[in-house]
């Protein structure tokens, strides 16, 4: 069996997010790049398959070349090989895109059988590209798993995903592609011997030669923002002023709270 | 004439709010563009629904109905809605953020080779005649105008709460349109259990409690829910108490759990990180309530209490019930 991973390299949560000088992107110089926090479930749902039944695992991401440590640290929580996407002409593309150039390569990488995702990418705030990539692929997906229990003699997996008000339980046939919901399993620590191991494992590295853009109607110079459906026009930092009405109901707890009470009754008119 | 389109969202017979929702952000654009707002049916049974839809605004309703769509297969909805996209040509498609069209709404964009934007929490015309959105990225560290290039449909989901239904009146020509859905041998639903929730889900919640590592257990957060009863309001918590175990991963708010913006969010014991004030920051009116004087969380809230939170919450929920 073999297992592909994608993952995104996104900012640290910790980090303060300020416009750049164009005003549509954000200043990355003092920032601190981490694999997207929901990608270590995804990775750790995959090992823990290989662990049960000898799957080999890849680990996929595409972006710039600080991208490779995100995907260094999945393969050192247990990925077997690695396949990065990088140019700068896909440094802009939306998901739309995304979604085209990422199924396109696992399409050309070819006898995938499970794919695992995040439920959600931290910058972005989206979680449309892995089911754009199982559409360009033309395999079904189940999103949100809370718990994931695969087949290998039947090639078949059986999904307990997170529906509104309540879970249901799909079974989906090889190759499949399934988001993971955050809790599904807890994500290991990377270990120092594992850290050092990813440094060698192998790696290949694609660029727009790699991609067969005329397969998914995107062709070369299009590849980037041009191959794209929305851009971003602008970012903006919310600023929010705030009352700060803070009231010391260290002596007279129930005092405050009566306060407290009627001004958002009375003030904030909110309850 | 062009058309906007707007996704009916039901729940067992009912029309969801968010549909409502979802038309209110149609008919902001209509005055720009002047386009038809029209809602659109996908699934096994529409029932009687076209008044409540016209009362809302829509001036057409395609009806989608196939027995085929009785349970939810994201890849069969793209199927059907996709279809009828092609047939009519709406210049915009508009859902609700639910997590049903999150699932099937990205399969649709690429077999229609649209361009697809979750979660806006604005919507608008621009000078281009293109739709354009803003929508918060970085969790709630920056709000986003993304603008959609010249190629249509143009598809968007709305925030649940975003937008406020407007209530008028109208009975809009209903369509029907028929699919051809082929059986898809590779997705099968086995069981759908629904699980009754005692308080609102956060994402829709209008007002949340929430408690962080002040809390100490999780015995103790019987008094956020006895708080978050008194005013109809879903409860939530900090990384630290999800982290602890002392709650389930599904009431984590923050970067890494869920990104809310309710009327009110009441955040106890909860010193308010970076993280946490990034996924509830947008609410409207914030109330903090922690015995640390020197809490970041006193710096980012509308009301506060410094207090022990084990003497205030009781007491705060016997107030609020005495005003009625």
């Amino acid at each position: 069996m073999k297992i592909l991973v994608i993952v995104r390299q996104t900012p640290d949560t910790e980090a303060k997010i300020q416009a750049n000088s164009d005003g549509n992107g954000i200043k990355t110089d003092d920032i601190k790049w981490i694999l997207n926090p929901f990608d270590e479930y995804a990775v750790e749902e995959a090992v823990q398959i290989k662990e049960k039944t000898g799957a080999e695992v890849v680990i996929l991401t595409v972006g710039a070349d600080r991208s490779v440590d995100a995907l260094r640290q999945a393969l050192a929580m247990g990925g077997d090989s690695g396949v990065h996407i990088k140019d700068e002409s896909f440094a802009d593309m939306d998901p739309y895109a995304l979604g085209k150039v990422i199924g396109s390569k696992i399409k050309a990488l070819g006898d995938i059988d499970l794919i695992f995702a995040g439920k959600k990418w931290i910058d972005e705030e989206s979680s449309q590209v892995p089911i754009q990539v199982a559409e360009e692929i033309g395999i079904p997906q189940a999103t949100l798993a809370s718990k994931v229990e695969v087949d290998d003699a039947s090639k078949t997996v059986k999904v307990t995903s997170v529906i509104e008000g309540g879970e249901e339980v799909r079974e989906l046939k090889f190759p499949a592609l399934i988001t993971v919901e955050q809790g599904i399993n807890e994500p290991r620590y990377a270990s120092l011997p594992g850290i050092m191991k990813a440094k060698k494992k192998p790696c290949e590295e694609v660029g727009p030669d790699g991609i067969n853009g005329d397969e998914i109607g995107i062709s070369g110079e299009a590849l980037g923002a041009a191959g794209s459906r929305i851009s971003v026009n602008s970012i903006e930092i919310p600023t929010i002023s705030r009352s700060l009405k803070v009231l010391d109901g260290r002596a007279e707890a129930v005092q405050a709270s009566a306060d407290l009470a009627k001004l958002l009754r009375e003030e904030a008119k909110i309850i | 004439m062009s058309e906007i389109w707007v996704l009916v969202d039901k729940a067992q017979d009912v029309v969801r709010n968010v549909t409502y929702e979802g038309l209110a952000a149609a008919l902001k654009l209509k005055e720009k563009n002047g386009a038809t707002v029209c809602a659109i049916y996908v699934g096994d049974n529409a029932g009687a629904i076209e008044a409540d839809l016209g009362k809302y605004g829509a001036e057409k309703f395609y009806k989608v109905e196939n027995p085929a769509l009785s349970d939810f297969n994201p890849s069969l909805y793209a199927t059907a809605l996709s279809e009828v996209i092609k047939k009519h040509n709406p210049d915009i498609v508009i859902g609700g953020n639910t997590l049903k069209n999150q699932d099937y709404l990205p399969r649709v964009a690429s077999r229609t080779s649209a361009g697809l934007s979750l979660d806006s929490i604005d919507v608008d015309i621009n000078s281009s005649s293109a739709l354009e959105i803003k929508k918060y990225k970085y969790s709630g560290k920056s709000i986003a105008t993304i603008a959609f290039h010249d190629v249509k449909p143009m598809i968007a989901t709305v925030r649940l709460n975003a937008f406020k239904p407007i209530e008028g009146s109208g009975s809009p020509e209903v369509i029907a349109e028929s699919v051809e859905l082929p059986a898809d041998e590779n997705y099968k639903v086995v069981e759908t259990k629904i699980i009754p929730k005692e308080r609102p889900e956060l994402t829709e919640a209008d007002k949340i409690v929430s408690g962080g590592r002040g809390m100490a257990n999780g015995e103790n957060f019987q008094i956020v829910y006895d708080l978050a009863d008194s005013i109809g309001a879903g409860a939530g918590a900090s990384r630290a108490a999800v982290d602890s175990g002392w709650v389930p991963y599904e009431m984590q708010v923050g970067q890494t759990g869920k990104v809310v913006s309710p009327n009110l969010y009441v955040a106890v014991g909860i010193s308010g990180s970076v993280q946490h004030y990034a996924g509830m920051g947008s609410s409207k009116v914030i109330v903090a309530i922690n015995k640390d004087p020197d809490a970041p969380i006193f710096q980012k809230c509308d009301y506060g209490i410094c207090g022990d939170l084990f003497d205030i919450l009781p007491a705060l929920t016997d107030e609020i019930k005495k005003l009625g």
